[in-house]
Formats: C-alpha cells, sequence, structure tokens
C-alpha cells in the first residue's frame, strides 16, 4: 500500500502531478523539507536584452574592448556604475550580478521562444509534443517542495484569470498560470477566501473515496494494492486540503491587499499598476510560504503596456517597439528603457520586502535567487546567440557569483556556456546531480568543444 | 449497496488453484514459494532461466534471518560467497566499488541496495563473469534464497517489478518457449485493470465530448479519430507512455497521485466545458437533462444578455427618445481627458511612427474600433472635422461612461493617426464593417427596460450605471423566480446522472448506483447550486477509477484449471483496444450484447471484421499533428500500425536535435517530418499486401522519397515541369527583360508558375518581382532536367513562402539524392540505391543516432533486444561511458578503443559487431563510404552558412574508408551466423532467421497482451508463429491467432 508519503513523492514528481499549479486541488502538504529553503523567481521578460544595454557605461578602455568583442571579463560591481535602467539596484549591488555570453540556442528563439528557454529545447512553436522535459523551475521545485510546489504568474499576452503557462511540469506538458493579480490572489489564498470551494472538492473526494473503498472488498493481490493506492491518493488530496483550511489562519496575515482596479481582470489598471499588484502578490505568496519557485512573465509581445513614463496616455505595443516603431513622439529606445526600467521596479520591490522580513539569522532574501532574463536572446529577433541575464541573490546564495559583472566566453569557443550549462549549474548546487541539464548546442558539438556540465567556477 | 460498478466481480477459486498447478508437477515442486506468494506471475518467469526452485528461502536461511536480529549471513551460504564472489568483492579487492564480505555490518539501506543488486546478477547469472569458475544450480539457488528472504523480510526486492517491464521480457528462456515442451500448459490471463494509455486518454475525451477533427490526405480534407486536440479545451495529459523504441503500453502501471491530480483538473476543465459550450452548442442533442435542469436559468440569462445586449448598443438613442427634451439635462457633465503632450524631438533622433495596422489592433484591443468605425460609416458625421469627429467619439465614450484611461488611450490613437482610420473606413466599403442599425426588442422587452430605466436613471447618470442598476434588479428577480421554482426534480437529476453514466463511462448505472449518484446530486444542488453541481457530477464520473483503467475480468464457471473467459463486455474492449485506442464500435457491442462473444470462433470474427474495416480514419502521430503535416493518417486499424512503429522506433527520429548546417539544407524540421511520414506509409503498404511481413519490413526495397503516394498526381506534378523546361530551354531565358514573358502568356497562364502572373507583370513579393521569380524557378527547373533527368521532381520552383506543393522537399538529401540533379521516380514505392528495409531506412538510422554522430552500441542493442531475442545487462553504475575524441580516426576505431577491452567486451560483443554494419550510413543516415572527421583542423573546404535551394551547406573535412563489417551471431543458425559486410548483408541474413520472426512475434505477444509471456504462454507463440507460416507470412494471422489464444481470452482470479 503507498503510504502517504509516497502519495505526495508520486504527486509531486509524477507526470501531470504540477500542471494543476493555479489550481486549489495542486496545493501539496509537503511539509517534508527541514530548515530553511532557497527561493527561486524566474522573470521573463520578452523581445530580448541587447548585450549593450546590460554593459557599464564607466568601463575601462581594456575592458570596454573585451566586452565589445564578446572576450571573457570579470569585474567588481561596486567600483562602477550601472547602467540608467538598472539604477534602481544602486543599493544593492552587493547582491547583483549582471551575466553576459550565455548562449541559447537550442532553445527556440526569434520572437517567442514558449517553453523552451526555460527546458532548453526546440519548441516547434508551441506545441505540447515538442515539450521536451520537465523547465527548470520545476526541476527547482522538485528539490524545495511547498504547499502550491510552484506558482507561475503572466502577464503574457494581456489575458485575465487561470490561462496556459509556459513551465512544464512534465515532459508534454503544460502549466496553468495566473495572469492577473486578482486572480493570483484569490487563487492563491482560497483557503481565506473561499474555503466553501475547497470543502464542495472535500465533498466530493468523500463520496469517490467511499465509492472506491466498497471496489477493494472483491478483489486480491495487485488489484487490491492499485484500489488501495488510489483511496490513499484521494485520501491524501482531502488531507491537503484540510490542512490548508488549518493554515487559513496564518494565510490571512500575508492576504495582500489590492486596488479596485485589479478586480475582474483589471481591464483598465495601467501597467505599472499591474506588475505593482502582481509583485505584491508574489511575494505574499512566499512570506505565506505557499511556494519556493516563481515563474513570472512579465511581458510578451502581446502585452498591452500603459501608463509608462512618457507614454503616460498611450497604449504601446512591444512588438512594433522591438521594430522601433514608437508611440506618442517617443522614441522607441526610450520606451523600451521605460519597460525595463519597470521590470527593476518589482524586482527592486521583491528585493527588499524580503530584506525586510526575518528569516533565521538573516532575511529571506538570504535564502532567494532572482533571475531576469530574455526569454528570446539577444534582440528582439535574437537567435540565441547571447542571453544577457540579470541575478540577485541572497547571502545565502549557492553560487560564487554575486557582486559581479560577468562576461563568459563567447558561443562556438573553448570554454563557452550555454543556457543548459546554467540550468545545470542551478541543479547541482542545490541538489540535484544531474550531468547535463537541457539539449546540447550544435555548434559546440560540430566544434568538439567541451559543453557539458555545471560552470564550475559558479559553485562555491 | 454495489461492490462493483461495472467492474466484474472476481469469483473466488481456490486459493492455490494459480499458475502453480498450471505447470508441470516436476516444476510445480520446485517454485520459489516466496515468489510465488507475492506475484505469482513472477513465477513463472523465474522458472524461465533458472532451475526451478532455485531462489526460494530455505527453512535454514529463513531461521537464521529471522531469528538473528541483525542480519547474518548462514554459514553455507558465506562459504559460497567466499567460493565464488569475495575473491574480487572483500576486503582487499572491490571491483566495480563492491565489497560483499561485510553485508552483515552494512546499514540496512545500504544492505538492502547491495542485496537487490546481487540477487539481479546472481539471478541473471551476470556473476561470476563467465570466465570465472561458476556455482552449480543447487548453489545459485541457495544464495538466492538468502538474499531474496532478507530482501523479503523488508519488503524491498525490487527484482519482481523490473521482471514485469517490457525490457525484460527477453529473460524468459526463448528455446523453451518455442521447444514445445510447455505447449500444454494452459495459457491465461490474471484478471486485472489496465491503466488506459495516453492515446486511450485523448479518444475517450474526444468520443465523451463528440469531438470531430479533420486532415488532410492526398489534398483532401477527411474526418479522423484519434490526436490530442480538443477545440477550446486544453488537457494535461497525465498517461504519458515511456519515451523508448518497443512495446511502450504494459498493464503493469498503477494510477498515482500524479495521475489523480491532474485528472482533478482535467476533470473541472471538461466539467466547465460541457456545461459552458457543448450543451449550449448542441441544445438538446448532447446531455438533454443539462438543459432541461438549466432551462429556466438559461432562458433568464439570455434574457438578460439580450437586454444588455440592446442597452449598450442603443442606450443613448433609447433614452434620448424616451426622454426628448429632458434628455441632455440628466446627462453628467462633459469632462475631456488629457492627453500627454508630444514633446519635440531632441537633436538627431530620429522617430518612426508605428504603422495603421498597429494601432487598428490597439483601438479594437481598447473596444474603440465599433465606435469609430460606425461613426466614420455614418453620413450624419461625414462632414465633420478630424476635431469634431473626435469630440464626438470622446462624447459618446465619456457618456457611456467607459473608463478614463481606454478613453485617453483611444483618444491619443485618433490624435495620431485619424487620416488613416478614415482611410481604412473608406477602403473597406462596407465589406467588414458594417453599419449598426436600431433593433428593438419586443414590445414586452421594450416595456421592460423602459420601466427599469425610468426607475433608475437618476441625474448625471452614466448610461452603464443606469444599465448596471436595471441588470441587478432584472438579475435579483430572475433569482427570485429560481428560488421559487424549487430544485431540480428527482427524474431531471436521474436522467442526469443517467446520461452523464452513459456518456463517460459508456454503460448505464445500475439501480443502487443510480441512488446514491442521485443522493450525491442532491446535496450537491443544495450546496452549490444547479450549474456547479451539474460540473461536480461530471467530475466525480471523471474522477472514477473505472475512467482511468481498462477493466478485463474472467466471468462464469471457472474451467478444471482454474480459468474462466472474459466477460463479453470486457472482451468486447479488451478487442477494441487491441486493435483500436477507440471504445468497442456499435456491432462489437451488440455482439457482446447479445451473447456473442463467447467463443474462440466470435473472437475470430470480430477481429477479423475489425482488421478488414476501412470506413475509419486514424490520425497517425499526434506529434506531426502538432507539426500541421498533412497526409498523417491511415485507415487500418492503428494500433497494428502503431505496433512497428513502435517496435522500430523510428518515429524518435523526430526528436533527434540535428544541425542543419551539416544535413547541407534548411527546413530540416520538414524534411524529417515527411521521412516519418513516408516510412508510416511503407509500413502502410506492407502491412496492406500482408505477405512475408516481417522478411518485407526488413528486407524491402520498396521506398516512398517525396511522394504522396498518388502516382497520378505526381506524374501530373513532373509532366508540368517537364513542359515548361521543354518550352523555354532553348530559349535565352536567362536574359528575359520582363516583357518578353508576355509572349508566353498562354502558357504561363496555363502552368502557373510560382507568382509568375504575365497579366500582373510589375508584381513582386519579398523574393523578387515577376521576371526574377520566373528566373529563379527556371534555374531550378533546368537542375532537374537539364541532366538528361526523365522525371522531374515536384517541389516548388523556388523556395518561398506560404504552402509548398508538398513539403519537405530536402527529404532527397536523407537519400543522397541531389537537388540540382534528381531523376525522380513519380511511380512509388520504387528502389533507392543502397538500401534495403527498414533498418536502412534514414528514419531507423536517426532515431538510433547521436545528434553529430552514429551510434553503433544503441543500433547493435536494437537488432540483439528486438531481433534476436537477446538479452543485455544494464551498463554497470561504475562505468562513465564515454567515447574518447581523437581527430584522426574514425568513431568505430574510437568505439574500438572504449569498449573492446576486457571488461567492456562481455557485454558490447553481443551489440557493437552488429551496429557496425551500419556504419555504411552517417547519423543523418546517409549512405557513405568514407567518415567525415568533422573537426576543425580537418577542414577542407568551408561551405557557406546558409544555402539555395540547390546548393549544399556542408563544410568539407577530411575523411576516413568507413568500415561496416560485422558479425552475427544469435540466430542459432550457423548458416546465417558469421562476419557479415555491411548492413544490407546483415538484413537479408536476419530476415531469413526463424529466431527473428519468432522475437517479433514475442514483442507482438506483448504489445497486445499488455505483459511479459510466461512458458504458459509457449502454446500462444507457437501457433502465431504457425499462423504466421501458414498464411503466407501474414502479420494479421499473427494478431487474429493471439487475439483468439488462451493467453487473451482466459483470465484467472490473481491471489493476495
Amino acid at each position: 500500500m503507498n503510504s502517504r508519503r509516497n502519495f505526495l513523492k508520486t504527486s509531486a514528481l509524477g507526470a501531470g502531478a504540477m500542471a494543476l499549479a493555479p489550481s486549489f486541488n495542486q496545493l501539496f502538504a509537503a511539509s517534508g523539507s527541514t530548515g530553511i529553503p532557497k527561493r527561486f523567481i524566474f522573470i521573463r521578460k520578452s523581445s530580448g536584452i541587447r548585450p549593450l544595454e546590460m554593459a557599464l557605461r564607466d568601463f575601462s578602455d581594456k575592458d570596454k574592448a573585451l566586452d565589445e568583442k564578446k572576450q571573457p571579463l570579470e569585474v567588481d560591481l561596486d567600483k562602477h556604475e550601472l547602467p540608467k535602467w538598472l539604477r534602481g539596484l544602486d543599493a544593492h549591488k552587493e547582491n547583483m550580478t549582471i551575466l553576459q555570453g550565455l548562449s541559447a540556442k537550442m532553445s527556440e528563439n526569434v520572437h517567442y521562444s514558449f517553453s523552451s528557454v526555460m527546458g532548453c529545447f526546440k519548441s516547434n512553436r508551441n506545441t505540447l509534443s515538442a515539450i521536451k522535459r520537465t523547465t527548470i523551475d520545476f526541476e527547482l521545485a522538485k528539490l524545495f517542495p511547498s504547499p502550491f510546489g510552484h506558482v507561475e504568474l503572466s502577464f503574457a499576452g494581456g489575458r485575465s484569470g487561470i490561462v496556459s503557462g509556459y513551465s512544464a511540469p512534465a515532459p508534454q506538458t503544460r502549466n496553468y498560470c495566473y495572469a492577473d493579480p486578482d486572480t493570483a490572489r484569490s487563487e492563491l489564498f482560497k483557503a481565506v477566501l473561499n474555503p466553501d470551494a475547497v470543502n464542495s472538492d472535500n465533498d466530493m473526494l468523500s463520496f469517490l473515496k467511499t465509492q472506491e473503498g466498497l471496489k477493494v472488498g472483491g478483489i486480491r493481490g495487485h488489484e487490491k494494492r492499485r484500489q488501495e493506492t488510489q483511496i490513499e491518493s484521494i485520501h491524501a488530496i482531502r488531507e491537503r486540503n484540510k490542512k490548508l483550511i488549518t493554515l487559513a489562519g496564518s494565510l490571512a496575515r500575508h492576504l495582500p491587499e489590492l486596488d479596485p482596479v485589479h478586480a475582474n481582470g483589471g481591464a483598465n489598471a495601467s501597467t505599472p499598476e499591474k506588475q505593482a499588484a502582481m509583485t505584491d502578490v508574489l511575494i505574499a505568496a512566499l512570506k505565506a510560504g505557499l511556494t519556493n519557485v516563481v515563474t513570472y512573465t512579465i511581458d510578451d509581445l502581446g502585452t498591452p503596456i500603459t501608463g509608462l513614463p512618457g507614454n503616460e496616455t498611450d497604449r504601446v505595443g512591444i512588438h512594433p517597439l522591438g521594430h522601433d516603431e514608437a508611440f506618442g513622439g517617443v522614441p522607441a529606445w526610450k520606451t523600451r528603457e521605460q519597460i525595463r526600467i519597470s521590470h527593476v521596479n518589482q524586482i527592486k520591490t521583491i528585493v527588499e520586502q524580503l530584506k525586510q522580513t526575518p528569516e533565521g539569522n538573516g532575511s529571506m532574501f538570504d535564502n532567494t535567487m532572482i533571475m531576469y532574463f530574455p526569454e528570446n536572446g539577444e534582440t528582439h529577433h535574437g537567435i540565441g546567440l547571447e542571453s544577457p541575464s540579470l541575478i540577485m541573490a541572497g547571502n545565502n546564495c549557492n553560487l560564487d557569483i554575486a557582486g559581479r559583472y560577468i562576461r563568459l566566453p563567447v558561443l562556438g569557443v573553448e570554454g563557452h556556456k550555454t543556457l543548459g550549462n546554467w540550468y545545470t549549474t542551478l541543479l547541482n548546487a542545490h541538489g540535484n546531480p544531474m550531468k547535463h541539464y537541457g539539449d546540447l548546442d550544435l555548434e559546440m558539438a560540430r566544434k568538439k568543444l567541451d559543453q557539458t556540465g555545471a560552470i564550475h567556477q559558479f559553485i562555491s | 449497496m454495489p461492490v462493483y460498478h461495472g467492474m466484474h466481480k472476481p469469483s473466488r477459486v481456490k486459493k492455490d488453484d494459480s499458475m502453480a498447478k498450471s505447470l508441470p508437477a516436476s516444476m510445480q515442486s520446485n517454485l520459489p514459494a516466496i515468489v510465488m506468494r507475492r506475484a505469482p506471475w513472477i513465477a513463472a518467469a523465474f522458472t524461465a532461466i533458472l532451475p526451478a526452485g532455485i531462489i526460494a528461502p530455505t527453512a535454514a536461511a529463513a531461521e537464521a534471518t529471522h531469528a538473528a536480529p541483525t542480519f547474518r549471513l548462514p554459514e553455507k551460504t558465506d562459504a559460497l560467497l567466499d567460493r565464488y564472489c569475495y575473491r574480487c568483492h572483500d576486503e582487499d579487492e572491490q571491483k566495480g566499488d563492491i565489497r560483499l564480505d561485510n553485508l552483515a555490518g552494512l546499514e540496512i539501506p545500504k544492505r538492502l541496495d547491495l542485496l537487490n543488486r546481487m540477487q539481479e546478477q546472481v539471478y541473471f547469472q551476470h556473476m561470476p563473469p563467465k570466465r570465472k569458475k561458476q556455482p552449480s544450480e543447487a548453489e545459485r539457488k541457495a544464495i538466492l534464497a538468502v538474499i531474496s528472504t532478507e530482501l523479503g523480510i523488508h519488503h524491498a526486492s525490487t527484482l519482481e517489478g523490473k521482471l514485469q517491464k517490457p525490457e525484460f521480457g527477453n529473460y524468459v528462456d526463448h528455446k523453451k518457449l518455442f521447444s514445445g515442451e510447455y505447449k500444454d500448459v494452459p495459457g491465461f490471463t490474471y484478471d486485472r485493470r489496465w491503466l488506459i494509455s495516453e492515446y486511450i486518454f485523448n479518444a475517450k475525451f474526444q468520443r465523451m465530448l463528440e469531438n470531430r477533427a479533420q486532415l488532410g490526405r492526398r489534398k483532401n480534407r477527411i474526418a479522423v479519430v484519434g490526436g490530442s486536440k480538443i477545440q477550446n479545451l486544453s488537457l494535461a495529459n497525465p498517461f504519458l507512455l515511456p519515451n523508448v523504441s518497443g512495446v511502450r503500453y504494459y498493464a503493469n502501471e498503477d494510477l498515482t497521485g500524479g495521475h489523480l491530480s491532474s485528472m482533478l483538473t482535467n476533470a473541472q476543465k471538461t466539467s466547465e466545458y460541457i456545461t459552458g459550450d457543448l450543451v449550449k452548442r448542441k441544445k438538446s442533442q448532447y446531455l438533454p437533462a443539462i438543459n432541461e435542469i438549466m432551462a429556466l436559468e438559461d432562458g433568464h440569462h439570455a434574457t438578460l444578455a439580450s437586454r444588455r445586449e440592446f442597452l449598450e448598443n442603443f442606450v443613448a438613442k433609447f433614452c434620448a427618445d424616451l426622454y426628448g427634451n429632458k434628455h441632455e439635462s440628466l446627462l453628467p457633465t462633459f469632462t475631456p481627458v488629457k492627453l500627454k503632450e508630444v514633446k519635440a524631438l531632441a537633436e538627431g533622433e530620429k522617430y518612426k511612427k508605428a504603422p495603421i495596422h498597429v494601432a487598428q489592433n490597439m483601438l479594437k484591443g481598447l473596444d474603440g474600433d465599433r465606435t469609430v468605425y460606425q461613426f466614420l460609416l455614418d453620413p450624419h458625421h461625414e462632414s465633420k472635422s478630424d476635431d469634431e469627429f473626435r469630440k464626438l467619439c470622446e462624447r459618446t465614450w465619456f457618456f457611456f461612461g467607459d473608463h478614463e484611461r481606454k478613453i485617453q488611450a483611444r483618444m491619443t490613437l485618433l490624435r495620431d493617426y485619424m487620416p488613416e482610420f478614415r482611410e481604412h473606413a473608406i477602403k473597406d466599403n462596407g465589406r467588414k464593417i458594417k453599419p449598426l442599425v436600431y433593433a428593438p426588442l419586443d414590445d414586452a422587452e421594450m416595456a421592460v427596460v423602459r420601466a427599469s430605466i425610468i426607475k433608475h436613471r437618476r441625474k448625471g447618470d452614466r448610461y452603464t450605471e443606469v444599465i448596471e442598476k436595471c441588470m441587478t434588479e432584472w438579475e435579483q428577480a430572475f433569482e427570485q423566480e429560481r428560488i421559487a421554482a424549487g430544485p431540480p426534480s428527482d427524474k431531471l437529476l436521474s436522467d442526469l446522472v443517467h446520461q452523464l453514466c452513459v456518456q463517460i463511462l459508456e454503460r448505464s448505472p445500475d439501480t443502487a448506483e443510480a441512488n446514491e449518484y442521485l443522493t450525491l446530486s442532491k446535496a450537491y444542488v443544495t450546496k452549490l447550486g444547479n450549474i456547479k453541481a451539474i460540473q461536480k457530477l461530471i467530475q466525480t464520473f471523471i474522477l472514477s477509477s473505472e475512467f482511468s483503467y481498462r477493466q478485463e475480468f474472467g466471468t462464469g464457471a471457472a474451467d478444471e484449471h482454474g480459468r474462466r473467459m472474459l466477460s463479453p463486455r470486457d472482451a468486447s474492449y479488451a478487442i477494441a483496444y487491441a486493435l483500436t485506442d477507440q471504445s468497442p464500435d456499435e456491432e462489437l457491442l451488440r455482439a457482446a450484447e447479445s451473447g456473442r462473444l463467447k467463443t474462440r470462433g466470435d473472437y475470430k470474427r470480430e477481429v477479423l471484421r475489425l482488421l478488414n474495416k476501412r470506413d475509419t480514419n486514424y490520425l497517425i502521430d499526434p506529434v506531426l499533428a502538432d507539426k500541421n503535416y498533412p497526409d498523417n493518417s491511415t485507415n487500418t486499424a492503428i494500433r497494428k500500425l502503431r505496433f512497428f512503429r513502435e517496435f522500430f522506433g523510428y518515429p524518435a527520429a523526430l526528436g533527434v536535435f540535428k544541425d542543419e548546417k551539416r544535413f547541407g539544407g534548411d527546413r530540416l524540421g520538414n524534411a524529417t517530418s515527411r521521412l516519418l511520414n513516408e516510412t508510416d506509409r511503407i509500413v502502410e503498404y506492407i502491412l496492406e499486401n500482408d505477405q512475408s511481413v516481417f522478411e518485407e519490413l526488413l528486407t524491402t526495397e520498396k521506398f516512398f522519397v517525396y511522394h504522396d503516394g498518388d502516382n497520378e498526381r505526381m506524374q501530373a506534378a513532373s509532366d508540368r515541369i517537364k513542359r515548361i523546361y521543354a518550352h523555354f530551354k532553348d530559349l535565352d531565358w536567362k536574359n528575359f527583360k520582363k516583357e518578353d514573358l508576355l509572349e508566353h502568356r498562354d502558357l504561363l497562364k496555363e502552368v502557373k508558375m510560382r507568382s509568375v502572373d504575365p497579366d500582373q507583370l510589375d508584381a513582386r513579393n519579398r523574393q523578387g518581382d515577376t521576371l526574377k521569380l520566373f528566373k529563379k524557378s527556371m534555374t531550378t527547373i533546368t537542375a532537374r532536367l537539364d541532366k538528361g533527368q526523365k522525371e522531374a521532381a515536384p517541389y516548388d520552383l523556388y523556395r518561398g513562402y506560404g504552402n509548398d506543393f508538398m513539403s519537405g522537399y530536402n527529404i532527397s538529401k536523407f537519400f543522397n539524392i541531389r537537388m540540382d540533379n534528381w531523376d525522380y521516380a513519380t511511380t512509388q514505392p520504387a528502389k533507392v540505391a543502397h538500401r534495403k528495409g527498414l533498418l536502412t531506412h534514414p528514419a531507423w538510422l536517426i532515431a538510433h543516432a547521436k545528434n553529430t554522430e552514429t551510434d553503433p552500441i544503441h543500433r547493435g542493442k536494437w537488432v540483439r533486444e528486438k531481433l534476436l531475442a537477446g538479452t543485455i545487462p544494464d551498463v554497470p553504475i561504475t562505468v562513465d561511458a564515454v567515447i574518447p575524441e581523437d581527430h584522426n580516426k574514425t568513431l568505430r576505431d574510437r568505439l574500438a578503443s572504449a569498449t573492446e577491452v576486457k571488461s567492456c567486451w562481455k557485454c558490447h560483443e553481443q551489440m557493437n559487431p552488429l551496429g557496425y554494419a551500419f556504419e555504411s550510413y552517417d547519423d543523418f543516415g546517409r549512405f557513405r563510404t568514407e567518415e567525415s572527421l568533422e573537426y576543425p583542423d580537418n577542414l577542407i573546404t568551408k561551405s557557406p552558412d546558409k544555402g539555395t535551394l540547390l546548393t549544399d551547406t556542408r563544410d568539407i573535412y577530411k575523411t576516413l574508408p568507413v568500415n561496416s563489417k560485422g558479425h552475427l551471431k544469435g540466430t542459432g543458425d550457423e548458416t546465417l551466423d558469421g562476419d557479415v559486410a555491411d548492413a544490407v548483408d546483415l538484413v537479408e541474413r536476419l530476415a531469413k532467421s526463424r529466431r527473428v520472426r519468432q522475437s517479433i512475434i514475442r514483442h507482438a505477444f506483448r504489445y497486445f497482451m499488455g505483459r511479459n509471456e510466461f512458458l504458459s504462454d509457449s502454446k500462444t507463440m507457437i501457433d502465431a508463429e504457425q499462423a504466421y507460416v501458414e498464411n503466407g507470412g501474414s502479420f494479421d494471422a499473427v494478431i487474429v491467432s493471439l487475439l483468439t489464444s488462451d493467453s487473451f481470452i482466459y483470465r484467472k482470479t490473481i491471489e493476495n
């Protein structure tokens, strides 16, 4: 007979287990982990990040030349001025890494990467059958279990409600995500906001348990064990629901307040308002311990953008901006910069909120990594040559990268690192000894260059 | 109270009346008791390899292990280990990091892990190594007994589970299975439930939701079953099969918490889809009880929706008419929105305004397009200036009550794009944009609306406020009406339960069950209201274990061997699911219900009928469907074709990530999709002929290469190209001016060269203007026919956007065919140079290759396991298999240096000599005599990274001759075993081997039965082989034989 523990294991690791993260039914009372968990926040942005946008303006001539020629480079951030759009994080330079030189050609590029940028495979547009493996966020979620396991938030396509996401809990499986702050809040804090929904689930589960239980009497051997497993699984979900209800008091303390403009999908909320509200929900979910891994698609090419400084009364499109087509008399590059600044504002809020929240001998941020990266590489039509990334990590980070601008060897030369190496590094550093995560780069393979494994110099 | 709902209650049989009693007496006495007790089906497998009883725990062993609180090896066992094992695995030496002389001192988890590994090594006779002194059978038995007992105490043995897996099927002794020695042992399968597959999951939901799919086949659209797409519904399939080559779908998987969690959300989404979409779309044709229960509420919603629609469209006019002169005074004071001022650009700053189509989409996204275009079409506003027009729109939106931000964004667009919007409205000329014509509701409704507005409108209200107040009043009134009407009657709820049970579980509920569900439904209604209650009830049915498991139980009186025949209903499903993913068709169901599924003859009749049935089209590959690949269907029973897809494993070619540069051309994905599809077509062609099927699959010389199976269509396409070529070949077309094309107008109009229209000489697309496109086309046409080719390959005339004539033209590159010199075979299947059978087909070769290299080991392993019924041990965990790099050696030589050392060769000699024969083909499946040493320092010529339709982008490197010599051992036929020259030589020998035929039949058995074979299935195997031979190599005959065998028909009750 499967024990509860086994159920949780199969639930957490099974094929469709995490497919339902936004559903209340996906909550798992996985209290098996002890100690303080590590937390990971993946923030996906669209339309690329141009490597030059990340470059430090006051590089020495020598460093500037190296950077422009894509030669390996490492400098301390505290001795340099950040690019304008990153200056919101000036106070947190010691926690910052600007990572340049990772390639992402094994994932889908150009306009959209869908699930592939976090899974290192070609996504054949967005087809289910092409989802080759569990995405990196879900791999990390397995290492640090939590009631929700994993939470995906997304502004992609300007949708609202619970919609399909980009993360993949298993091959050929697509996650669901919360597409507006109000939905995210209602679903994550359902035990507080709508306990009746939980109870009606439990009525159904009770009935099913009884019905399945009746079948046990007449069968034997393996069939009996199968039936018992089924009953145990139903029971475990009921127990999980019950536990959530008992947690309601604790959840209520962290329940975020949202402005009424976000009601019913928040059609009239501006982009900064939406982002701020979603960030509040994200932080609340972390503080409440509902999840340790969040993937946040902060925009894609279909996300309508409104209320940005300079374009306060315009609605602008990220796709036209990527083609240098502008709105409201503001040059496209300036609007693109404002979009990035709006993203940095969210990162800053997360960092500062978590730094203010005590945990262990430090703060919650000490155990948190935020990774901000383009879904499609180095430009609006990126081909994955580079995937410039910003990483914010707390003092207990398992990687030794903080406070530095790091440019890795460029694609196609000895020592180059791919997104697959980066994800392998994350996994290896946090307890998954996987040899290599993701598909290999074919140019590296063609040139017979070593490209598997973690980036060892990053592992402290 | 029913114990079983749709699940057959197994009758009791005597406790010991299981497999043991089916076996010959000599075997029964020695069966390993502990294994028999825990998993009787394993017992037979054990007997297949080792003399019976070899791992039964002895009394002494049991006593020894039970008596001591900690583990202690019995002295005799310790002596045996000392004799056979400790020499390599003790304190002094630990080969493979294994030490066995301190078992007692290990912590329990470590000890159990080591014992499990020992059990496998000893059981499978992998240890001691062959060159070392071997224990006798009795000694092996004694060692296994101790191990088994200790593992049994801790419920920790992993061997039984492994032996149920497909990859361990070959461990049942092949010779014994076909020797005839066991043919009198009665065959059977245990009563079981079988978790549905990913395909059945899709089919179940498609059937339940009455989803119809269509697909292209040779330019026709046909209805198909299968595939995963359901319009407007996205489900997570939790029943995915392992992505491996070979039989993938077995009956040994259990429903886990993971499955259940996914099914919870699937059930929820499906219930919402049914109630929110299907029942409304299909009206009384689909689950009519839902519409009946919801009739009152649906009526209310429809009324509310029509009132809202009327008001949202015409509230301004309606109010103006209603209030006359007073109307204006009731409106709020208009306050215009403020727009962000446009600042002057800095000096040197460039600005590119977003194009009008972007602005149009923005306006649409802001729900402002309808107002703007309605006003632009309205003659009353025709003379308004831009400013007046903008003011009109803004006032309209303001008084309606739209959000200030929306108005701001719309007004910004009107500020920046007014001329373009006007131009668009004029250009459209009423084609897409229709004027909105005032359409009042009927008189009674208008009276209600009028009364409500008069009741609620206050001075200063915007229209949305008035509308919402009216709607609230009406909703509350309707709700009261529904409360007064009371809950749905028991009759209606009973109808619902019945209909849902039939729709979801495909059967009627029995009385007790119906009552239980009725009680549940009433409770749901009380707590949740009608619609949520219906949804919850749908979810409850979907989450029943009966939905996720197929059921195969015996019924009736047991025969002298304790076997009972499958119940007719279960038999109908077993037969249907053996051949398709769908539930039984009507005829099969009728046979089950009318008592015509009770004899072997009945089974045969139905199986033959389904095999000959051609009125259903099945989608072959959901992955190809995801890629929008056409021609992806068959009208033969899908699981027949799928057996060979899975057995050969060639569909995996799609998932091997390949480099277009090394491929030599672009659109590799399209070419691989076509490759897979054309492999399917070869298999389908051979199955359709149904003669010498195995031999044909292994040695056919009939291939499809860039051909859709319609010879006439292909010939016509070639003839068209030949005609164009003949017309222009002697003309100086390279120096044509555009006007010259007019001299050939008649021909050009007739042959329709891609984007070459003599009546539109100035037209152009991204590839160029008409003249340029003509010359591009002529270049490829000339290349196709100027070297004496008799026919022309019918790919498009130049590479462009849009739909190709047939995608995947670059498939020719897999077959070493040059695009600039392709003598195309219009009649196919046809012979292709250097190819013979599926193992030389690029699809199989790619599927069994790595990203950038061939894979002799796995190609050889495939032949050993799939065709020769051989076994290869798992890779020892201590082995870190890496092929050393050497820029001056072929892969084979590099591989040899790593695997032909003594310690590795023990296993690799089972694989490498078979796999080496395929070195005649590279990792794209291209035939070769030289191996390219693809290292930068061996580069001779760098080719362009981007090519044209006719060029090859492959870089040229130094080469070394390919050595494709191999060795075949294991057919049991000395005329076949021996050195082989290459893959063609190898497959010709394999096709003649009886063992190969038997091996395929063993895999077919596993595929159709969903389990590994036992010795008690010996007769089934022998009969299947005989059927194949006697019917000229008919695979249909094999299927009929298997599905009418005792192994399929008879069931036994499993013991605890």
